[in-house]
């Protein structure tokens, strides 16, 4: 059989070559196996989808909602915020107060905009009660979320209790996940 | 699924060893399909093959969605079973046992042809020599279908001993196809190819729209046995890794190969001495390049007959799995688990198909052309086969989201469906209406595939309805399945971690999800 040689045909013969190559390479490069512990804790993380974070408007609560954001980014969870406004026993729970509500919702748009930056979707919410920390943990049941991050303040006074009543009362009642954010005493607020 | 057995199948096979698996079936057919297509597409071949291969890509891709999210031995009609029920999952698993019998008798048949190259160095005289006429039957090869008879029972044989050809073997007899296939077509392309050759059998022998018609419904043949992929998903490890990457890359390879060996073979020689080597069209390929043309003509046709038998083990062996896995779902009866007390080899299974193999065989060789006449019938089965796939895929999207896919076939559209977003694979779309068009091309132009075909799968039918009646089960609706405890279990022995936690992630967002619609309605009540 006589010798033909056409450009053509080399550029074919090359390609071939390359593609066929590349295609081995690609197929034989896998990437590491997950083992089965770090699977479960890796899922059990992604399976934080509903997070709510009680807000202030300190810097320690404001931390907080940052926190929250970074656990869930990566699954695209939702940030509930929440204001609690708590109500003197002396005073019906429906008295008005219009600059504690204003002061409120000034807090939660700051928060919002934390979450936000995250690309992740807020739901706000301001509520009155006696207790703080039961209307936290009664609106995370109501809500069904997987988990609260809460901060606490960076300064503790002799008579207080470790976390603060607030915090306390969340870690005892919340019928899910708790995570207390506390800064050291040392950082100021 | 039941619970483990000492039966169970071990996961063993490695990321080379899957596409082996594959490649060992699929890697065939192209020295089968070459010669075939050629007789009848002539100087449009590379176009049958391209079109035919562009279905194949979005077959394979289909596939690779599926076997990575049920790594479990059944293939197709496991994924048409756990998407349209038990009678649809038997019609499926009827095509495909179509495909594997055709798959012993065809490959058999052409494993033969290959070493028929030596013949006439042997006793002077082609295969053709042999041929007679036997009353109103022409062209009878009483020689060609005795190689072929026995080379099927001695598969049968090997089968039911147990002594299955190593991984290791597959391997290396693998590496050395790719490597020949390869140095054939590169050196081919540098030294003997002429694009004037090839440009003036476009120009002057155009085929007619029937003829490639037909020829393209053949071209199909290059392509089958991608199903060997997932029939092999519960022995493979880390399977949701793996068969993403094996499944892409054998339906890439198989899809390069088939383009590059048409657009070589017209660049060489005419049609014509493809069409009149129709038993090894490769090694006439081979013979016909400068300085290797002495030695790998032979070589070719050696390697030819030894791939053409291991893919024809491959049809053993795949009838066996797909009965092991569709008796567990009581498609069909549970004698076919049984295994033999000695070998431990499903002998059942493997006696009757190889027979079933043996006698399509014979049946064939009284026909004019025998491996025309099972590649008729292969095609109908195929393409049905794939028919169900597809549409198994898109049903999976709707009825299982919950189930995670490590591949998803890509371009899809977001739809809102029972207040749940899913996503509807264009491609697949695409993909079942290329197959379609190609299984009615078939039923149009293949004389004994549209009556051999639908005869086959009556014939199924009639036991189905037998098994099921006698088991109390019904027969056009489901007996119960706890797929979800058996994706659980099947995710764990495929250690793939990550996605069990991801499943049972999903499963309870769904339970909670359904608590609390529960939860609302019954507020407003």
């Amino acid at each position: 059989m006589p010798i033909q040689i056409h450009p053509l045909g080399l550029a074919l013969a090359l390609l071939f070559a390359g593609t066929m190559g590349a295609l081995l390479l690609w197929m034989l490069w896998l990437p590491v196996q997950i083992p089965a512990a770090a699977a479960k804790a890796h899922r059990s993380v992604f399976a934080i989808k509903r997070i709510l974070v009680p807000t202030v408007g300190q810097p320690y609560s404001e931390r907080a909602v940052e926190l929250a954001c970074r656990l869930g980014q990566e699954q695209k969870a939702e940030v509930i915020l929440v204001h609690i406004l708590e109500v003197p026993r002396t005073m019906p729970l429906g008295v008005p107060l219009p600059e504690a509500e204003a002061e409120a919702f000034k807090v939660l748009e700051r928060s919002e905009s934390i979450v936000t930056l995250h690309g992740l979707k807020p739901q706000k919410l301001v509520q009155r009660a006696r207790i703080a920390g039961e209307e936290i943990a009664r609106i995370a049941g109501e809500q069904d979320v997987d988990m609260i991050v809460l901060g606490a303040r960076a300064k503790i006074g002799l008579r207080d209790e470790i976390l603060g009543r607030t915090s306390d009362l969340v870690l005892r009642q919340a019928p899910c996940e708790v995570i207390v954010d506390k800064l050291p005493s040392s950082e100021s607020s | 699924m039941s619970e483990p057995t000492k039966h169970e199948l071990r996961r063993d096979c490695s990321v080379w060893g899957s596409y082996m698996w594959g490649f060992a079936d699929v890697g065939a057919d192209t020295y089968v399909a070459i010669g075939l297509v050629m007789s009848y597409v002539q100087g449009a071949s590379s176009l049958a093959f391209a079109l035919a291969g562009c279905v194949y890509i979005l077959i394979g891709l289909a596939y690779t969605e599926l076997a990575s999210a049920y790594p479990v031995a059944g293939g197709g009609p496991y994924y048409t079973l756990r998407a349209l029920g038990d009678f649809w999952g038997f019609v499926g698993g009827s095509a495909l046992l179509l495909d594997y019998t055709i798959d012993i008798a065809l490959f058999a048949m052409a494993s033969a042809g290959y070493l028929n190259f030596f013949l006439p160095l042997l006793v002077g005289h082609g295969i053709d020599y042999f041929a007679i006429d036997l009353g109103p039957l022409h062209h009878i090869n009483p020689l060609w279908c005795i190689e072929t008879l026995t080379i099927i029972g001695f598969l049968m044989f090997l089968n039911i001993r147990g002594i299955r050809e190593s991984s290791l073997l597959n391997e290396i007899i693998g590496v050395i196809i790719i490597a020949t296939s390869s140095g054939i077509i590169i050196l081919g392309f540098i030294f003997a190819w002429q694009p004037d050759l090839l440009v003036h059998q476009w120009k002057n022998e155009f085929p007619t729209f029937h003829n490639f018609m037909y020829g393209s419904s053949l071209a199909i043949i290059s392509f089958v046995g991608l199903e060997s992929i997932s029939q092999a998903a519960q022995e493979t490890r880390r399977p949701a890794t793996i068969i993403p990457r094996t499944s892409i890359t054998l339906v890439f390879t198989v899809f390069i190969f088939a383009l590059a060996f048409s657009t070589l073979g017209l660049g060489i020689l005419p049609w014509r001495e493809f069409a009149k080597h129709i038993d090894n069209p490769i090694a006439i390929l081979a013979q016909s390049i400068p300085f290797i043309g002495v030695v790998a003509g032979p070589f070719t046709a050696l390697l030819g007959a030894l791939i053409l038998l291991i893919s024809s083990n491959t049809g053993v062996m795949g009838a066996s799995r797909l009965t092991y896995s569709l008796s567990q779902y009581q498609v069909l009866s549970e004698r076919f688990h049984v295994v033999h007390p000695k070998y431990r080899t499903p002998v059942r299974a493997i006696v009757i198909f190889s027979l079933v193999g043996a006698a399509e065989a014979f049946l064939a060789f009284l026909t004019p052309s025998a491996m025309d006449t099972l590649g008729n019938m292969y095609a109908f089965g195929a393409t049905l086969g794939y028919t169900l796939v597809f549409i198994a895929l898109m049903k999976l999207r709707l009825s299982d989201p919950y189930t995670p896919r490590p591949y998803k076939m890509p371009f899809n559209l977001k739809w809102r469906y029972k207040s749940r977003q899913v996503e509807i694979p264009v491609l697949g779309i695409l993909g079942m209406l290329g197959v379609s068009l190609i299984l009615f091309e078939v039923i149009l132009t293949h004389a004994v595939g549209r009556i051999a075909g639908p005869a086959w799968m009556l014939l199924c039918f009639c036991y189905y309805t037998w098994y099921r009646r006698n088991a109390g089960l019904p027969i056009f609706r489901s007996a119960p399945h706890s797929w979800e405890a058996d994706q659980m279990q099947v995710l764990e022995a495929a250690e793939e971690f990550d996605l069990l936690e991801q499943y049972k992630l999903s499963l309870s967002e769904r339970d909670r999800q359904l608590k609390r619609v529960n939860r609302v309605s019954s507020q407003k009540g």
